[in-house]
Parts: C-alpha cells; sequence; structure tokens
C-alpha cells in the first residue's frame, strides 16, 4: 500500500513536470484547425515545422541566439577563471570584492537596461551582436567567477606551493596543476553560461530588433497583434528547448551546485 | 602570503629566462590583482556606471529626446505618492512570499519522499530537472496556451475529472496566482534537490538513535532534521528572493502586465521603455535596487553566520 502511494505520487510530479514539455511538441505536430481543442487524438503533420522554413524563416534567430552565447560565454571564461583563482588563492579583496561581484546578479535586470540602453543608442550598439554579447557578459561574470571559486578552493595549496619549489614558474602551476583539476569545474560553468545565454529574453527583446535578434525574441513574435501563432511557436519552441533539454540531461548531477554557485553539493 | 613570496623566489635560477609577464605572475602580491584586472574592468564598466548612471537620472526628467532637466527630488516624491508603485511592490512581494513559501513546502515533501534508495531513482531525478534549464519565456508562453480558458489542455482535464473550467488568465484575482503556478512549476526541482541534498548529508546514526528511543519518526524529522536544514532553506530563501525580483518573463509570455499582475520589473520597463519616462523609471529602479540589496544583504549575512556556527 505504501509502495503505491509512493508510485503515484512520484508519477504526479513527473507528470507535472514534463507534460509542458511533451506539450509543446505535440502541438508542434498539429495542423492549425487542431491546435484549438484536438486533445491527443489528430493527424500529426510537420506544417508548423515547414512553416519556420518557408514562411517565417527563423534559421537566423538560431545562429543569432548560438553566436552571443558563445561569444559571451568565451568572454566570461577568459575574465572569470583568473579571478575566480585569484579569490580563492589569495582571498584576494578579503570577500568584499567577492560580495560586490556577487551583488550585480542581485540587480533587477531592468534597473541596468536603462543605462545601457542610453549608451548603446550613442554608441550604435543597439541590435548588434556585439552589444548583446557584453551584456550577456556582463550578466554571467559575477556568477562563473562565483561558481568556479567554489571548485578553485577544492585545490588544496600545497599541491602548488609543492610544484613551486619544484621549480615551476606560476603559468606552468596553472597549466599543469590548477587546469587539469579544475577542468570539471570549468565545463560545468561554460554549460551555465551558455544555457542562460540561450535563454536569456529581457535584455534580448530590449537590445534587438532585426539583425541580431534571438530565439528568444523571436518567439515572442509569434504573438502578434491579432493572434497567437500558437502551431509555429510550439514548433519554434521545440527547436530553441532541444539543446537545453540535452544539457539539463547530461549535466543533472552538477545543476544544484550551479544554482546555489556552488554552496550546496547535489 | 609573505612565505609564499619567498617559495616562489627560490626555485633553480629559472627567474632569469621569465618574461616580465611571467615574473608579474611568481610574485603573489602582484598576480592576484594581475589576475582579477579583467574582472574589476568589467565590474567597473557593467556595475559602476549604470549604478551612478541611474542614479544621476532620476534626479532629472530626461524622455529619451533633449536634454536631461535637473528636478531634484520630484521623481521620489512622486513615486511615494504613487498607487500604482506601491500596489507593483505589494504584488512583488506578495509573489515573492507565495512562490517561496509553497516552493519550500512542497519541496520539502518531495525532498523526503525521495530521500531513499528505489528504482529507476536516477532516471527519475534527472528528469525532474528538466523545467529548471529550460527558456522561461517558452514555458510561460506554453503555460499561457495550457491554461487557456477554452481550448486549454488543463481546463480540458479539470472537465474530464468533473470539474468546471477555470479562466486562469481571464479573471482578475487569479491571473497573478497563474503567474506564481508558472514561477513555481518552474523552480520547483530546486527547492526539491537542494533540501535533498541537505537530508543526504545529515547523519543518519543520530536519528535511528533517537527514533530508537522513542521519538515517532515525525518528531525527530521537526526537532532534529529540520532545523539542520536552516541554512540550506536561508540559501533558497536568497537566491530566490534575487530571482524572483526580476521576474520578467512569465509576465510577457501570460498577461503582459494586465489583470492586476503587474510586477515591479514590468512597471520600470513600461515606465522606462514604453512611456520612455527614463527619470521616473530610473528612480523606481532605484528604489527596487536597494530594496533588494538590502533585503539579500541581511540574509547574506545571517547565512555567513549560520554557516559559521
Amino acid at each position: 500500500m505504501r509502495a503505491v502511494l509512493f508510485w503515484f505520487a512520484i508519477a504526479l510530479m513527473l507528470f507535472a513536470f514534463l507534460f509542458p514539455v511533451f506539450w509543446v511538441y505535440l502541438t508542434s505536430l498539429k495542423q492549425p484547425e487542431d491546435i484549438f481543442g484536438a486533445g491527443l487524438i489528430f493527424e500529426p503533420t510537420f506544417y508548423n515545422y515547414r512553416y519556420l522554413v518557408e514562411v517565417r524563416p527563423s534559421l537566423n534567430e538560431l545562429l543569432n541566439s548560438m553566436i552571443v552565447s558563445v561569444a559571451s560565454t568565451i568572454i566570461v571564461m577568459a575574465v572569470s577563471v583568473p579571478a575566480a583563482y585569484s579569490f580563492a588563492r589569495f582571498n584576494t579583496g578579503n570577500g568584499h570584492l567577492l560580495f560586490i561581484t556577487i551583488s550585480t546578479r542581485m540587480f533587477p535586470g531592468v534597473v541596468a537596461a536603462i543605462p545601457f540602453f542610453i549608451a548603446f543608442r550613442e554608441l550604435n550598439l543597439l541590435d548588434t551582436h556585439f552589444g548583446l554579447t557584453m551584456l550577456y557578459v556582463y550578466f554571467n561574470m559575477s556568477f562563473a567567477t562565483f561558481l568556479l571559486y567554489g571548485f578553485f578552493r577544492e585545490i588544496p595549496t600545497s599541491l602548488e606551493n609543492a610544484a613551486m619549489l619544484d621549480g615551476y614558474n606560476r603559468i606552468d602551476v596553472l597549466r599543469k596543476v590548477i587546469f587539469p583539476l579544475i577542468k570539471p569545474g570549468v565545463a560545468i560553468t561554460t554549460m551555465f553560461c551558455l544555457i542562460w545565454s540561450w535563454n536569456e529574453f529581457l535584455y534580448a527583446f530590449l537590445f534587438t530588433r532585426r539583425i541580431a535578434r534571438t530565439a528568444s525574441v523571436g518567439l515572442s513574435t509569434f504573438w502578434g497583434s491579432v493572434e497567437i501563432q500558437w502551431g509555429p511557436m510550439a514548433a519554434f519552441m521545440g527547436i530553441a528547448i532541444l539543446p537545453t533539454l540535452v544539457a539539463a540531461w547530461l549535466m543533472q548531477r552538477h545543476i544544484v551546485r550551479g544554482l546555489t554557485f556552488g554552496a550546496v553539493k547535489g | 602570503m609573505a612565505d609564499a613570496d619567498t617559495l616562489t623566489r627560490g626555485p633553480s635560477g629559472a627567474g632569469d629566462r621569465q618574461s616580465s609577464l611571467s615574473r608579474l605572475l611568481n610574485k603573489d602580491s602582484t598576480s592576484k590583482w594581475l589576475l582579477i584586472s579583467p574582472l574589476l574592468l568589467f565590474l567597473a564598466a557593467f556595475m559602476l556606471y549604470p549604478t551612478l548612471y541611474s542614479l544621476y537620472m532620476s534626479f532629472t526628467d530626461y524622455i529619451m529626446r533633449g536634454a536631461p532637466n535637473f528636478v531634484g527630488l520630484d521623481n521620489y516624491r512622486y513615486l511615494l505618492d504613487d498607487p500604482v508603485f506601491w500596489e507593483a511592490l505589494g504584488r512583488t512581494l506578495f509573489v515573492l512570499v507565495a512562490c517561496i513559501v509553497i516552493e519550500l513546502c512542497l519541496g520539502l515533501a518531495i525532498a523526503l519522499l525521495l530521500n531513499r534508495d528505489f528504482w529507476g531513482q536516477d532516471l527519475i531525478k534527472g528528469l525532474c530537472f528538466v523545467p529548471l534549464l529550460i527558456s522561461p519565456l517558452a514555458m510561460s508562453l506554453m503555460w499561457n496556451y495550457m491554461l487557456h480558458i477554452q481550448f486549454g489542455v488543463v481546463n480540458d482535464m479539470l472537465q474530464a475529472i468533473g470539474l468546471p473550467a477555470v479562466g486562469w488568465f481571464s479573471t482578475t484575482g487569479l491571473a497573478i496566482w497563474s503567474i506564481v503556478f508558472i514561477s513555481v512549476w518552474q523552480w520547483l526541482p530546486f527547492s526539491i534537490f537542494v533540501l535533498l541534498a541537505g537530508l543526504r548529508s545529515l547523519p543518519r546514526d543520530q536519528f535511528e538513535a533517537a527514533q530508537v528511543d522513542g521519538l515517532s519518526a515525525w518528531r525527530v524529522f521537526f526537532l532534529l532534521q529540520l532545523p539542520m536544514l536552516a541554512p540550506l532553506i536561508i540559501i533558497i530563501v536568497l537566491l530566490r528572493t534575487m530571482w524572483l525580483m526580476r521576474l520578467f518573463d512569465p509576465l510577457y509570455g501570460t498577461t503582459r502586465g494586465g489583470l492586476n499582475t503587474e510586477l515591479l520589473d514590468w512597471m520600470i520597463y513600461r515606465t522606462a521603455f514604453v512611456d520612455f519616462d527614463i527619470g521616473l523609471g530610473t528612480a523606481y529602479a532605484m528604489f527596487a535596487l536597494y530594496l533588494t540589496l538590502i533585503g539579500c544583504l541581511l540574509m547574506y549575512k545571517r547565512l555567513m553566520r549560520m554557516m559559521k556556527g
């Protein structure tokens, strides 16, 4: 009896968490007339996916998302890895700097958006890949630093000192001793930065129009002034969330740790 | 740090061949600042600038064209008397409290449920992570579709078990709860797995001893286990506060601020980017910023104290 209740609860939970994702893909296979209330029984069609190729080309938006996510993640890692090492190894700034870094994550998104918008307008950076990339660097930098800080702190300093005694200089130590140990942490942080840039909507929505429009913004355009095109929207959603679904599966053991900035090891 | 410095200068005469950059890196006192300088540059550009600029703008009447005129505290005076602002703030706090309370209660219940070994546990837990990483905008739009009053699948299900259809996004009092629901759906796994990690790390023998001593499982949980989870609960509250203060996507995907669901972030967006009232918008924004920072700082301090204790 207890076992039945237990499995019933598990099934209910899985159903609640996964049903919307299932419904995205189901809806994407529906014809326009089935969208409004056909439920589970309908004739599947690739009409919506064809729509994304022929009627409303959408490849560009996915490409923009990819460019901006990858570029910003590379810059974030280039800035955050050395900074996190410095924080972890030397306690630079006695913890105050670390708190200032993390506090950028507490800023409500729109607070920073207003000054950036005005500055970007002056610098002609609105609707450019570069501009959005910079915003995502700002958006992910503090998080990446904090998460990497947690990983660096786990590497014993005695290891480094021993290598230094053996005649290694700092660059050798970083390359041969630290980097192999920090690789998993770097991989996880990279994945998080990629996903959050990929999913980000507010900045993309405010700062891009046509040229650099990302998939998130593209998604919102299916909600027109007259009607919402649920079918093509679901198809586009299905494509846009696919990388994150794969990532969620690959990263499951590290997600909790990542989201809590390394404080909780899941 | 001093002894580390002498250590690094010691080795095998390799110093002669080193470039100046490498020499700088070898000294702890210089390398720590050298390594952190790119971050500091970015922080200055991306944190100092917007904060100071917003502060300045909040004392002006800038409307995206012409020159900003200094108006002193007018925007703040207006804000204090503005019922729309206080309503949005109240709603934001309501959503904050509702989401966090529901997530903690449900999360704890499910974490206790999952805190055992069962068949297929890795697969089942892995699937539960899905909502956390999916695009919040995509899922808000999907929930908007699924909760539609006429053709939404949720109402179909309700009617199938004999309940009436509900106007999730067409009833004024209910719309805000629908937003809470979407946010909880997305972030519940976070609470579950943080609390589960906490439960797993608790020492087991102590609780077994307590149970042998005649304490019921419920008493053991409330008297022994729950207090030990307190730091984790604070982490959840702290992080969720940070994220919920910037709740925007679920509003954009559903009500777009209508039906009494306008939250603080949406209101700032509307003031600054729809009405182009930068002065007032930045005044709202600064207010929201300080509120979040103070709230988070208090919790952060508390957390640090508990971690030490």
